[in-house]
């Protein structure tokens, strides 16, 4: 039964397909340099440059404290509207 | 137009011009045609009517032009085929004729004493300045483009800067004129240190000047006439500024066409020569003397004999007193270049090589220190190399005139046009109208219209626009304008290039795939991949990966969106189809009657599509955990998104059928399914909240704007399937749910009220809701969100208010009783919020209480 | 890869295209290690994952139902 269906399912013939169909839906993007983001996608293309709405970004330090233990600080953001450049751009996952 | 702006005719030639156009002379016959378009014709593209009239906008400042200026372009541009020959006898030196009448008459006398050279001997101006002309002029009859003819042509767009008065770093005149000095005043004052003999280098000053005032004595056109008469007076005799070993006999015939120039003139550039001479200054002999002239000293000759001597011999004399020494100053390859036909490039090689021996007077290389020697012949051979390079590169400069170059540029731009698939210039008409070669093929054919599809009218103006027929006396005005006019033209053709560029659709990729593999180029828009990969055909090749995914596949996430995406494709091909729709068709127009029959058919069929792709129709599969595909389809902020653009363009049926899933899925629906909030929240998540709002704003109207309209058993139909096929306490318990409810229940009352129902409806409608009052009875006070002060619960005294209309007094009793407390409780709440707070909480209560007649007014 | 196809002769093309719904490691230039099943890849090595989990020094730190990779982090792509 699956084969006859298989034009719907093999909907993610190349991986940007999966990014395409997560338009206008919540995605994690994880960036370099320890950061995140989650937010809804409005656009990209293939360079993975991605226009996100109400975005909310975390980013990770590491910081040392005086016992010089590695702890490992987050911060976060709140963006309206974000444009990311897709070369800083790691890995794309939609949340559902 | 001359090349340096001034006469250059014989008095013979200036009365030739109007009959011999040549078919060049007006090198961009459209030229105008687009001027005169961009000034004003834009409506009139290619159209008979609207063609230009030479006389409307000529602006007679063509009668105001001296036409003698253009006397030369025949010269330049080619002949017509009943113009005589060119003869041999041009006026190298004519701005000196035009200046001294004297000497023009020499001229006249001279040229009128020589028997009219056969038309192989025909010459241009620039004789001296350009062999690849002389080559060409070898030829009766000159269109300027026999070169193309030739299989082996190379086209050399380089054109010989002397012409253009533009000094291009190839011209190995001046460069070498100033070696050449520099070698001889190092020689001259090596010489005279070496021996000390001040008498020597006196003596060589004496001459200098003695044969200098001997040259100005001489006047131009003599030396000229000395000249020509050199080869008829010597016909045997090898000119000497070519190396002995020269295989002479190769060019006799070339040699006798083209008697060498004396050296001095040789070796300047003719602008040169022009500049000097318009400044009075003593032509090359003095010249050659000038300390300026002279960069730095040529170091490898420091004992070299009594140079000066030669050289201000060689400049003066006749030719025949030059001797080898000569060669000493004067580079083999350059001179030889610029003043003699080529010789085929391998033998020119060869005779500079086995000149190096000869090339320096032994006497001289004997002064020399071996290394001296070596480095002195070293250099002359990589001279000897870089004047053959310089030699085959100016072959076939002064070939082609600006015009003739913006023309190829044209053409070049004209192609990168059409590869760049141009969309503007389909029209094969106007890529006629464009294309340089077929017009050039027309004329030669002289055929009128070998195109059929080329307006007379257009035709006729080109023609006469590219004879200057019609233009009669006036027509080398034009020339004037011509260069502005390429520059337009070229600008619209890049503008057209890049503009194709733009509209060219966006390419994935391009790969090109030749003997020497693959290579893809990439752009911005789709970059060049790093690897080719074969998509794994569908019945081998990860087949065996296949998840064994079955039941899922058509509610699984991915699918869902696929489903989505397919929606909306669908959706705006119907929106733009309802763009599209022709007007509604004439009785008697049977043609716009088809039209419209096949817009109607092409939105039937995407309006199937639609439908296929909403997945509505999909069986419904009881007890599943599976939501079914059109739920799942509104679990999605883009699915809920798109209902109200759906149901735009299905009809009622489908929007019954939409309805009636809903309704039967009412607790699956994810906005309603997780509508409850989580224990210890008073309200559900944001994500639910927002999703639950996008519903009611997207989704809820499109119902509602259904179900005011839909007949009333539809309605107890809906609202039987609620309770038959749903958790009722579970869907009314949101507010998704009770708006539904609400919905149906506001319809039945209306339709009531209206009496436009049925007994028998009415009974079964009054059936129904009393099954689903007694189902809520337990709940209604738990329809309310469970703090008074958690938000909105407007939709939940609608939903009472609806209920409470419908319902019977004996049934509004048993509501009240569920609700009051929260009645009361609203009330009091209402007065710790500000006034205009209050009175909307209030008013909500009001709704309902109203609803079963009562006011919250009586409750003080 | 276990599933009897010769690995005799392949391109890195047909390797990839054979490998699509298998499971997979794939290991970023950061170090960064995740397994799933592989959806696709495309000529710039860009990756679609299901079910994927996100490995950082060997521990688990993520799990993801979908992921794409943007394929310029990827150091290797492992079938096993």
């Amino acid at each position: 039964m699956a084969d006859t269906e298989d034009a719907g399912t093999s909907s993610v013939s190349e991986p940007l397909d999966l990014v395409r169909l997560s338009l206008d839906e919540i995605v994690f993007v994880k960036l370099r340099g320890d950061r995140e983001l989650k937010g809804r996608l409005h656009a990209y293309d293939s360079h993975c440059n991605l226009v996100l709405g109400d975005v909310e970004e975390t980013i990770y330090v590491v910081e040392e404290d005086e016992n010089e233990q590695e702890t490992i600080r987050t911060i976060k953001k709140q963006e309206e509207m974000l444009f990311v450049r897709g070369d800083s751009v790691v890995l794309i996952s939609p949340q559902a | 137009m001359s090349f340096f702006g001034f006469d250059t005719t014989l008095p013979r030639d200036r009365a030739a011009p109007s009959e011999r156009r040549g078919i060049f002379e007006t090198p961009d016959p459209f030229a105008e045609v687009a001027r005169a378009r961009a000034a004003g014709f834009q409506g009139g593209d290619d159209d008979d009517d609207e063609v230009i009239d030479f006389e409307d906008t000529y602006d007679g400042l063509g009668d105001q032009l001296d036409d003698d200026q253009d006397a030369f372009n025949d010269d330049t541009f080619g002949d017509d085929l009943g113009a005589p020959p060119v003869g041999k006898d041009f006026d190298f030196f004519g701005k000196t004729a035009q200046v001294a009448d004297a000497i023009g008459e020499e001229q006249i006398r001279y040229s009128l004493q020589k028997p009219r050279a056969p038309p192989a001997a025909a010459v241009t101006a620039d004789i001296a300045a350009d062999p690849a002309v002389t080559a060409a002029a070898g030829k009766p009859k000159r269109t300027g483009y026999e070169k193309y003819s030739d299989p082996g042509y190379i086209p050399d767009l380089q054109a010989k800067s002397s012409v253009w008065g533009v000094q291009k770093k190839q011209d190995p005149t001046p460069f070498m004129m100033a070696q050449a000095q520099a070698q001889a005043q190092a020689q001259a004052q090596a010489q005279a240190q070496a021996q000390a003999q001040a008498q020597a280098q006196a003596q060589a000053q004496a001459q200098a000047q003695a044969q200098a005032q001997a040259k100005k004595m001489l006047s131009l056109e003599e030396v000229e006439a000395q000249l020509r008469r050199y080869p008829s007076a010597l016909p045997g005799q090898v000119p000497v500024s070519l190396p002995q070993s020269m295989p002479e006999p190769a060019h006799p015939l070339q040699r006798a066409q083209m008697p060498p120039l004396p050296e001095g003139f040789a070796q300047l550039p003719p602008e040169l020569l022009h500049a000097q001479f318009a400044k009075g200054v003593p032509p090359p002999a003095q010249l050659l003397h000038q300390p300026p002239m002279v960069p730095e000293p040529y170091p490898l000759a420091p004992h070299a004999p009594n140079m000066p001597m030669h050289l201000l011999q060689n400049a003066n004399m006749p030719p025949q007193h030059m001797g080898p020494p000569q060669r000493q100053m004067m580079p083999p390859g350059g001179p030889r270049a610029q003043q003699q036909q080529p010789p085929p490039p391998p033998q020119n090689m060869r005779g500079n090589n086995a000149q190096l021996p000869v090339i320096t007077n032994p006497q001289q290389l004997m002064h020399l220190s071996e290394e001296q020697r070596v480095a002195y012949l070293m250099e002359d051979a990589k001279r000897a190399k870089r004047n053959h390079k310089i030699f085959l590169l100016s072959k076939g400069n002064g070939l082609m005139t600006p015009q003739d170059k913006n023309f190829i540029t044209r053409i070049q731009l004209q192609q990168l046009v059409a590869a760049a698939g141009n969309v503007v210039d389909s029209d094969s008409e106007a890529v006629l109208a464009e294309d340089f070669y077929y017009q050039v093929y027309s004329q030669i054919r002289g055929a009128p219209r070998q195109h059929p599809h080329q307006p007379l009218g257009h035709f006729a103006q080109t023609y006469l626009l590219q004879t200057g027929n019609r233009l009669g006396g006036h027509g080398n005005r034009r020339q004037f304008q011509n260069a502005d006019n390429h520059m337009q033209r070229m600008q619209q053709q890049v503008q057209r290039a890049v503009e194709a560029a733009k509209a060219k659709p966006k390419n994935k990729q391009l790969i090109i795939e030749g003997s020497l593999g693959k290579i893809s180029f990439g752009n911005a828009k789709a970059p060049k991949p790093m690897l080719n990969l074969k998509r794994p055909e569908s019945s081998e090749g990860g087949k065996s990966f296949k998840k064994p995914q079955t039941d899922l596949s058509l509610s699984d996430r991915k699918s869902i969106l696929t489903n989505i995406e397919s929606v909306y494709s669908t959706l705006m091909e119907m929106e733009d189809m309802e763009r599209t729709m022709p007007p509604p068709p004439d009785e008697n127009d049977p043609e716009a009657i088809q039209k419209h029959m096949e817009w109607r058919q092409n939105v039937r069929s995407l309006n199937q599509k639609l439908w296929r792709e909403l997945k509505v129709m999909e069986p419904i599969v009881p007890n599943t955990n599976t939501p079914h595909p059109f739920i799942a389809f509104l679990s999605y902020p883009k699915g809920k998104k798109a209902i109200p653009r759906i149901f735009r363009h299905i009809d009622q049926e489908q929007r019954v059928t939409i309805l009636t899933m809903i309704v039967v899925h009412l607790d699956t629906l994810d906005v309603v399914r997780r509508a409850q909030p989580v224990p210890g929240e008073t309200q559900p998540s944001l994500a639910v909240r927002e999703a639950i709002d996008l519903f009611s704003q997207t989704v809820m109207p499109s119902l509602l704007g259904y179900v005011n309209e839909a007949p009333f058993n539809i309605i107890i139909g809906l609202l039987g399937l609620v309770i038959a096929q749903t958790h009722v306490q579970l869907v009314a318990k949101t507010r998704i749910g009770l708006g539904i409810l609400t919905m149906l229940l506001s319809r039945a009352e209306i339709v009531k009220e209206a009496d436009q129902a049925s007994e028998r409806d009415w009974q079964q409608w009054v059936e129904k809701f009393n099954v689903l009052f007694d189902t809520l009875e337990p709940t209604f006070a738990d329809l309310f969100p469970s703090s008074i002060n958690a938000g909105d619960d407007m939709y939940v005294w609608q939903f009472l208010a609806a209920v409470g209309i419908g319902a019977s007094p004996d049934q509004q009793q048993r509501l009240v009783i569920a609700v009051k407390d929260r009645v009361m409780e609203t009330v009091t709440y209402s007065k710790t919020l500000p006034a205009d707070m209050a009175s909307q909480r209030l008013g909500n209560v009001n709704l309902f209480m109203r609803a079963i007649g009562l006011d919250v007014e009586l409750l003080g | 890869m276990e599933n009897g196809t010769s690995t005799e002769g392949k391109d890195p093309s047909t390797f990839l295209g054979e490998i699509i719904g298998a499971p997979v490691t794939i290991k970023l230039n950061s170090g960064v290690v995740y397994k799933g099943e592989l959806q696709s890849v495309d000529g710039y090595m860009n990756i679609a994952l299901e079910k994927s989990e996100e490995f950082v020094n060997g521990r688990l730190t993520r799990s993801y139902g979908d992921a794409f990779i943007r394929g310029n982090n990827v150091l290797y792509i492992s079938a096993h």
